[in-house]
């Protein structure tokens, strides 16, 4: 640190110790001091981040006004330095507040989840990463606190609430903390990228201690009568309506969170031990949930104790005929509404699923494959009508005398022995147009001719697509390719291009008629046609995830020539054991930054990558994929642990080698990253 | 070095203000079996097209009939087999429905091509390996998409190379890329997206890319060293790659080769010889014995039938020459739409789509002197003709002159630079080889401090990899508004 960084940092201090309560004056002197210093940013984050830790806990409140007031008034460069080890930050402060005061660290968290009020910058305050794990842990926290104290049986009142969740009312910024400051005068107008619209004095609510988000105590319906069973039930029932009508319009981001968050819920229903009084948490939690959703609630915070008042915003247009959570629960009315309107889509609602199959799709699709599919998991949708109503498809009446059906096989023997030389048809045809004929009806009785003449069924020249019979279980296209090669061969010539051949274009349709509704891939009506369409509709819902845009997710570096030429593509629709083995070897090497290890045990845990001797505790992180604290970056070589960054450099040596010398260390991090991280399997997707 | 990743980069295009009002009116489009509704979109405006009924195709990729499309700085066609009914939203520039098409010639290449393929696989041996030739805005582009998804239909894994720097496929421009395709390609995103970090809704490709750095691949000498290394890369793919290999590959090439002087095709030639197995011994160490064996020729009779000649009646390795016809959608596409096209594409490579800019990159402040940038050297950028004695032996030849080393200077701002997989010290050759590992793009370069500011697509550090700067495409100076 420089003497004038050094200078700066301790008047920073002193003004930091005189913090003692929310006054708006010294958080508005703090942020003057942080903005007309950011060459010194670095030197003062680490003030105030010591602070934070070092002073009493009910001090430690202001002074986390002053990092939002610093972060959301001058930015950047404070959101890098203070946002590196905010999970440390805020997660050290939180486990010493008093309930009041993590109720307003959660306010703060949750404006750090949006950009900041009015300005031009749409990027939230600290980048998603950051708060996401901040987020987890807390969720975790509740998690834990709830059972301990259920266990305890005691009244749930210590608990850290749930942040209000009405965020789409009034915009959650409004509640954020952080005084007023004194307006645009903080603003740098020549840097582009510093937030130039500072949130006017009104945007701010007041403090959030004098105001804690407004929950109304909602006296509690006896909870005497829950049957998990039944809870069960209604729960899958919603769940499998909601996913019915989810794949009917996939676009709806609102159903896909809905969906996600049940299933959640539905994995804690029955995973954990859930005394009585949390189960009618979560009947409240079903009952919440029948309406769109607001977007935080993906996280279904699992045991909400102090169940809130259930207020439809204006936004969810809830009918007014809605019980309020205390009220009594209609399931059927509730149900009535996920449905979405049946008329909207050309997709009829998918019948109810079981919970078991829902939970296998959902959990592990790769099991598919080896399930009996009596129950039918998958229904077929509906074929597609394919041909329009409000169009006239050319349908030219067949010629009884010109369909050769008993001259099949001599028209065959033809076809074979005429090879590369023209069919015997074919000298007719430069007479025909070269392109099909403007005008509907005119390429389809030209067609219809040839397709007479050649024998091939009738249906695939009307635009008709065939349906598949249920005898048909080898798949259609190679049987089209296989059996009737022959009399469908195309000549590789100028002229051959220019004849028309719409009965081939079954092929590419009627032989799969079962569409996916949403990206138009089409499968067969097979038992494997089905198994991968179910496969891929896993696929669709997978990468549907509402959380995704909100991960801060970035582009890849390709993969090297090497590596490229092993690598084998996934189908989505592909059994995922097939797909998940070769995909996670290139994976696992992809991206050091992404790699982990579990932290180490005590010992372990001071000591510095030998590389850069820099330690790990800024990794740390909660790993949601591994379940555990993990250090990111990072990478375990004979019992060392090495930042992965680092040890990626160091393993290419001085000169990185030719493009097509095999990466040493991949095989090592295989084996020492033992959990296939499954969110890193670029390629699954 | 520090990751900036609150950097402000809601990239916002020009005038995406108007869009949204246009967008709830709807009108109905009925289309009549075998027609097509052409239409052209600026890069303001937004064309939604959604399937009532019927069957409808977009370049060859099925609309799902659920999905609403949206079409953004965009020339193509919605082409039915069956009839349909369309409802689109928004303004185009330009629309009409056409009745002749190209679509059953295409169709027909699509279906002889699957007969080899069938051909192939009973035989364990290599599917078609076709070239598509022609002159600009042909269709070429435009047909491999077609044979592409259509191969996809049939479960088929085609490998896609594109040889046109003018276009990226999966990458930005100036790069040549090639990928094996399977699942599906996307009505809006067409090629798809490299890999992200995160589930990706669009399908996601993964591209093998190599740097050319110019426009035109008849400008310079790298652009056959970079053939030969993309012909091994892939030949050596189909060696191991059975899916692929009895698919086969289709080359998409610029129409800059199909010029020809005096009837002699440089490039195709070279493009033809590389990608067959006269080059001896691919990586995997195997012989190769897979050559180029069809070339599409769009549109221009004469280059069919100087290529004709040259290939269709040899008695080794004849070539199937075959001539399609230009669809009469294809438009003539200006520089300056081809130039918002390749900002499009760099923008999307770091902040995903246009529509939704998903992606976070980041910004990395760097010293000077972490950066190698090796600048695309005068001479290799001289039109060939100007060096008599410079034949194929000379492109192989060691020569320290392919780029010159330069230091990051003001004048190389808004510049994208490709991050090779080659360190700083190997040879120039192994510098041009050297596959791609990405692109970063130079923000700001600050002399006096030694400074350079550099956006990322990956948080990380920046590798020490050889940078290469060419002079295509050109700066891109809002990149960050
Ligand atoms: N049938 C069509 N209808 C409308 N636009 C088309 C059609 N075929 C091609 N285009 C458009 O014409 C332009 C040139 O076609 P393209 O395939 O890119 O040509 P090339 O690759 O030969 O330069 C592209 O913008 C393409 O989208
Ligand atoms: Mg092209
Ligand atoms: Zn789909
Ligand atoms: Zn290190």
């Amino acid at each position: 640190m420089s003497n004038a960084s050094a200078e700066v940092a301790a008047d920073f201090r002193d003004a930091l110790q005189d913090l003692k309560i929310n006054s708006r004056p010294e958080i508005s002197n703090l942020t003057i001091i942080a903005k007309e210093n950011t060459e010194h940013a670095q030197a003062i984050s680490h003030e105030l981040e010591n602070h934070i830790r070092t002073t009493r806990p009910e001090w430690k409140l202001p002074a986390l006004y002053v990092l939002d007031s610093i972060v959301k008034n001058v930015g950047t460069p404070y959101t890098v330095f203070l946002g590196r080890n905010l999970y440390r930050t805020f997660m050290d402060a939180y486990m010493v507040m008093d309930p009041a005061n993590r109720r307003a660290m959660d306010g703060l968290l949750k404006t750090w989840k949006q950009p900041v009020p009015e300005s031009m910058d749409t990027n939230p305050v600290f980048s998603p990463e950051v708060t996401r794990d901040i987020e987890n842990a807390l969720i975790k926290i509740r998690t834990v606190t709830v059972q301990q104290q259920a266990m305890a049986q005691r009244t749930p009142h210590g608990l850290p609430p749930r942040p209000a969740s009405n965020p789409m009312a009034s915009g959650a910024w409004r509640n954020t903390p952080t005084p007023p400051q004194g307006g645009p005068r903080h603003a740098a107008p020549n840097d582009p990228r510093v937030r130039h619209n500072f949130p006017t004095p009104n945007n701010y609510g007041q403090l959030p201690v004098a105001t804690p988000p407004s929950q109304v105590p909602t006296p509690q319906p006896p909870v005497t009568s829950i049957d998990l069973e039944s809870l069960k039930a209604d729960l899958a029932k919603l769940i499998a309506s909601t996913r019915g009508a989810w794949e009917a319009t996939p676009t709806d981001l609102a159903l896909a969170q809905k969906l996600k968050a049940l299933m959640d819920l539905q994995t804690v229903l029955n995973t954990q031990t859930i005394p009585p009084q949390q189960l009618q948490a979560i009947r409240t939690q079903i009952q919440a949930l029948s309406p769109p959703p607001p977007p935080v609630q993906t996280y279904v915070p699992p045991i909400a104790t102090t169940p809130q008042p259930f207020i439809p915003s204006p936004q969810q247009a809830a009918p007014p005929s809605l019980p309020p959570a205390s009220g009594g629960f209609n399931l059927a009315q509730l149900l009535a509404q996920a449905r979405p309107p049946v008329a909207q889509t050309p997709t009829p609602t998918q019948p109810t699923l079981s919970l078991a199959d829902l939970l296998r799709r959902v959990s592990s699709p790769g099991q598919m494959s080896s399930t009996p599919v009596a129950a039918a998991p998958f229904p077929p949708p509906p074929h597609f009508p394919p041909v329009p109503q409000p169009v006239a498809t050319p349908t030219p009446a067949p010629a009884p005398t010109l369909t050769p059906t008993t001259n099949l096989a001599q028209l065959l023997a033809q076809m074979t022995k005429s090879g590369s030389a023209p069919p015997p048809q074919v000298p007719q045809l430069p007479q025909l147009p070269t392109q099909p004929p403007a005008g509907s009806s005119a390429p389809g009785a030209t067609d219809w001719l040839l397709n007479a003449l050649k024998g091939v069924p009738q249906m695939a020249t009307t635009g008709v697509l065939p349906q598949s019979t249920p005898t048909a279980s080898t798949p259609m296209t190679r049987q089209a390719s296989g059996m009737t090669a022959v009399p469908n061969s195309v000549e590789l010539t100028t002229a051959s291009m220019k004849q028309p051949r719409f009965h081939l274009i079954a092929r590419l349709y009627g032989a799969k008629p079962n569409i996916c509704a949403t990206c138009g891939r089409r499968f067969e009506n097979s038992a494997e046609g089905k198994e991968k369409k179910a496969r891929h509709m896993d696929w669709h819902f997978r990468v549907k995830d509402p959380d995704a845009t909100k991960r801060g997710i970035h582009r890849s570096w390709y993969i090297s020539e090497k590596e490229w030429i092993e690598y084998r593509e996934v189908d989505e629709s592909a059994p995922d054991t097939a797909n998940s083995a070769k995909a996670a070897a290139v994976t696992l090497k992809k991206d050091p930054k992404e790699q982990y290890v579990h932290v180490p045990a005590d010992a372990a845990r001071d000591a510095p990558c030998p590389i850069c001797l820099e330690k790990f505790d800024s990794n740390l992180k909660w790993h949601t994929d591994a379940n555990d604290f993990v250090w990111m970056d990072a990478v375990n070589v004979n019992g060392k642990v090495y930042h992965a960054t680092c040890w990626d450099e160091y393993s290419k040596g001085a000169g990185i080698p030719a493009p097509s010398t095999p990466d040493p260390v991949l095989g090592k991090r295989k084996a020492d990253i033992g959990t296939p991280v499954s969110g890193k399997k670029v390629r699954a997707y | 070095m520090a990751s900036l990743p609150g950097l402000n980069l809601a990239a916002a295009s020009a005038e995406p203000a108007n869009l949204t009002s246009t967008s709830t009116e709807t009108r109905q489009q009925d289309l009549a079996a075998n027609t097509e509704y052409r239409f052209e979109v600026s890069f303001s405006r937004t064309l939604t097209i959604r399937l009532r009924t019927g069957t409808a195709e977009f370049f060859g990729t099925e609309l799902g009939p659920s999905t609403t499309y949206s079409f953004k700085g965009t020339k193509g066609a919605i082409y039915t087999w069956h009839g349909c009914s369309l409802e689109i939203g928004g303004e185009a520039e330009s629309e009409y429905v056409a009745e002749e098409t190209t679509m059953m010639s295409y169709a027909n290449a699509h279906f002889a091509l699957e007969d080899l393929r069938d051909k192939a696989m009973q035989s364990n041996e290599a599917g078609p390996r076709v070239l598509v030739v022609g002159p600009d805005n042909s269709g070429k582009t435009s047909l491999v998409r077609i044979l592409t998804s259509y191969a996809l239909k049939m479960e088929r894994q085609p490998v896609v190379v594109n040889l046109d720097p003018r276009e990226g496929m999966l990458s930005v421009p100036g790069s040549l890329t090639a990928s094996a395709f399977s699942g599906i390609l996307d009505v809006e995103e067409g090629w798809g997206s490299s890999p992200i970090s995160g589930p990706s809704p669009i399908p996601v490709k993964m591209p093998l890319g190599y740097h050319y750095g110019l426009g035109n691949p008849e400008e310079g000498k790298l652009y056959k060293p970079l053939v030969t290394r993309m012909a091994l890369a892939v030949l050596s793919r189909l060696e191991e790659d059975k899916a692929s290999k009895h698919t086969g590959f289709i080359i998409d090439t610029p129409g800059s080769i199909s010029h020809g002087k005096g009837g002699v095709y440089e490039n195709i030639d070279h493009i033809v010889s590389e990608f067959s197995g006269t080059c001896g011994v691919c990586f995997v160490g195997k012989l190769l014995t897979i050559s180029v064996n069809i070339i599409f020729v769009l549109g221009s009779e004469r280059l069919y039938s100087d290529l004709s000649r040259k290939y269709g009646h040899r008695s080794e390795d004849p070539i199937s020459v075959v001539r399609l016809d230009k669809s009469g959608g294809c438009v003539d596409r200006d520089e300056a739409y081809m130039k918002h096209f390749r900002q499009n594409q760099i923008h999307n490579y770091f902040f995903g789509t246009d529509a939704e800019n998903t992606l976070a990159p980041y910004s990395l402040v760097a010293d000077i002197g972490d950066l190698t940038i090796f600048r695309l050297a005068e001479s290799s950028a001289v039109d060939p003709s100007f060096r008599p004695g410079d034949d194929d032996d000379d492109v192989y030849a060691a020569s320290k002159n392919i780029y010159e080393k330069v230091n990051p200077s003001s004048a190389m701002q808004n510049s994208l630079l490709a991050v090779t997989t080659a360190s700083p010290k190997d040879p120039q050759e192994v510098i041009r080889d050297a596959s791609v590992q990405g692109y970063i793009y130079l923000i700001e370069v600050d002399e006096t401090k030694k400074k350079v500011r550099v956006l990322v697509p990956q948080p990380g550090q920046l590798p020490p990899n050889a940078l290469v700067l060419g002079s295509f495409p050109e700066v891109v100076p809002d990149l960050l508004n």
